[in-house]
């Protein structure tokens, strides 16, 4: 596709996508760190992530507001459309998957040694799979990439058993002993923060099939109704 | 097409020279009846000229030179039977200029349905005067200044009461050839509005530079370039999904 005639838009919107880019590179690194940090129990390091999430909300506001400037004074059409008002809501999502990260890093301190060792690693395991989503999300943004973009959009599926899994386990373990209660708590609460980083993922993955197609990216979660055997075994 | 709308004007296979050089190649258009179409694309494109076909505005230009089918309710309108004035009856025009007659505002609307014989008498006429001024939502602006002259009015009542103009001749389509580009936003917002109601009435093809005014106003639009009838669809889909990537260039602001 050819440039706009006036110069002054193209960059606007070049502008608008280095900013997401920039952004999503944050969250990577936010998501990585705190994994990392839940992996080695690292308390300090989990208090200097905390710091971070600022950066990533000023860069959410720096995307609203120029995308409300290009719609007041552009009137953008067709695709260029689509780019500024996903933009708002890719924006959005990375803010929510950096608060995720944050929300993991939040709650390092209360991961003690004495927790179930199977369930923490199978948990890094899953954010090691939400970065790869993250990591290709990111790429197919870059590349606007509508095929990468389903990809990424189908790959949730895995993050989501894992989470299911992680969830059983949990469950028994805590069923079988109430002294873990306390500590598998925290354990599920940041599981279930990884796996909403995975489904922000997927909604941006959604954007992207949207700006390139126009159309609404439609797919059929295959595993709706796994969660009805969920029950505490005891 | 929509299969429950009626197709008012077919269009088939139209080429249109000036001389040696042609304007149209071979365009195809069916044109829904109560509804606007609005035809877009950069200057000399062939919108107008296209537009000037359907009521044969064209015949005047000698060296101009129209061949394929033009049927308005099936009704071929080059067809050699056909009067050019009866045409015009049914297929009123609205220029870019407002241009009332340099008479009174009373006289600019009495003016068609004298000369086409449309009223037995003065209150017949006065009654066709009347509503037309309301149908193209001036009457109440003029009424009591009827006999002032015309151009008298501010740019956008002018246009207003050209349309009044085309109006009172009872025509089937109306066509409109960038109507508001002499017009400020407010005149133009009023015109925009008035062709809402119009269109219950008659059939609208609207020549419009302005491509948020095709979104706003316009069911079907048409985008033309160097004479070829690019893409024609729901105006929702041009501005948004269009199929050819030259109108997507045009309507993103990509080319000129």
């Amino acid at each position: 596709m050819s440039d706009h005639l006036v110069e002054s838009y193209d960059k606007q919107l070049e502008l608008i996508n280095s900013n997401l880019v920039k952004m999503g590179g944050l969250v990577e690194q936010q998501v990585k760190d705190s994994l990392q940090a839940l992996d080695n129990k690292d308390t300090e390091f989990a208090e200097e992530i905390l710091k971070k999430d600022d950066k990533i909300d000023d860069l959410e506001k720096e995307i609203y507001a120029l995308a409300y400037k290009i719609i007041a004074m552009r009137q953008p059409m067709a695709n260029d459309l689509r780019t500024v008002v996903s933009a708002l809501s890719i924006a959005n999502d990375l803010e929510r998957m950096g608060d995720h990260a944050t929300n993991v890093a939040k709650r390092v301190a209360n991961v003690k040694v004495s927790m179930p060792s199977n369930s923490i690693s199978k948990i890094v395991q899953m954010g090691d799979d939400v970065q790869i989503m993250i990591k290709n999300v990111l790429d197919a943004f870059i590349k606007m990439s509508e095929k990468k973009a389903i990809t990424v959009w189908d790959s949730d599926i895995d993050i989501d058993e894992t989470y299911l899994s992680i969830y059983k386990e949990l469950l028994q373990t805590m069923a079988e002993n109430p002294d873990t209660i306390n500590g598998c708590a925290h354990l599920l609460t940041i599981a279930k923060n990884i796996e909403r980083i995975g489904d922000y993922a997927q909604n941006i993955a959604e954007d992207i099939h949207f700006i390139v197609t126009g159309e609404t990216l439609e797919r059929k979660s295959e595993n709706a109704g796994q969660w009805e055997d969920v029950d505490i075994q005891t | 097409m929509d299969m429950n709308k009626k197709i008012k004007v077919c269009v088939e296979n139209l080429n249109v020279y000036y001389g040696d050089k042609q304007a149209l190649y071979d365009v195809c258009m069916d044109i829904n009846q109560n509804e606007i179409t609005a035809l877009i694309g950069p200057s000399g494109c062939g919108k107008s000229t296209f537009l000037r076909c359907l009521n044969r505005m064209n015949d005047v230009i000698d060296i101009c030179k129209v061949e394929g089918s033009i049927k308005i309710d099936g009704e071929d309108i080059y067809n050699k039977d056909v009067q050019v004035e009866k045409l015009r009856e049914r297929v009123g025009m609205v220029f870019q200029k407002p241009n009332p007659f340099p008479k009174s505002i009373f006289e600019n609307v009495a003016y068609g349905p004298r000369i086409h014989g449309l009223a037995k008498d003065k209150i017949e006429l006065e009654e066709i005067v009347f509503t037309s001024l309301k149908k193209a939502a001036i009457f109440e602006e003029v009424k009591d200044r009827l006999d002032e002259t015309g151009t008298s009015l501010s740019g956008g009542q002018q246009q207003r009461l050209c349309i009044a103009r085309a109006i009172s001749v009872n025509p089937d389509v109306i066509l409109m050839d960038e109507p508001c580009s002499a017009l400020d936003p407010i005149a133009t917002a009023k015109i925009e509005a008035l062709m809402e109601d119009l269109k219950k009435e008659y059939t609208i093809i609207i020549v419009t530079h302005s491509m948020q005014q095709a979104a706003r106003v316009s069911s079907k639009t048409g985008f033309f370039h160097l004479g070829n009838l690019i893409e024609v669809n729901d105006t929702e889909t041009i501005f948004s999904t269009p199929t050819n990537e030259k109108t997507l260039d045009y309507v993103t602001g990509r080319f000129g």
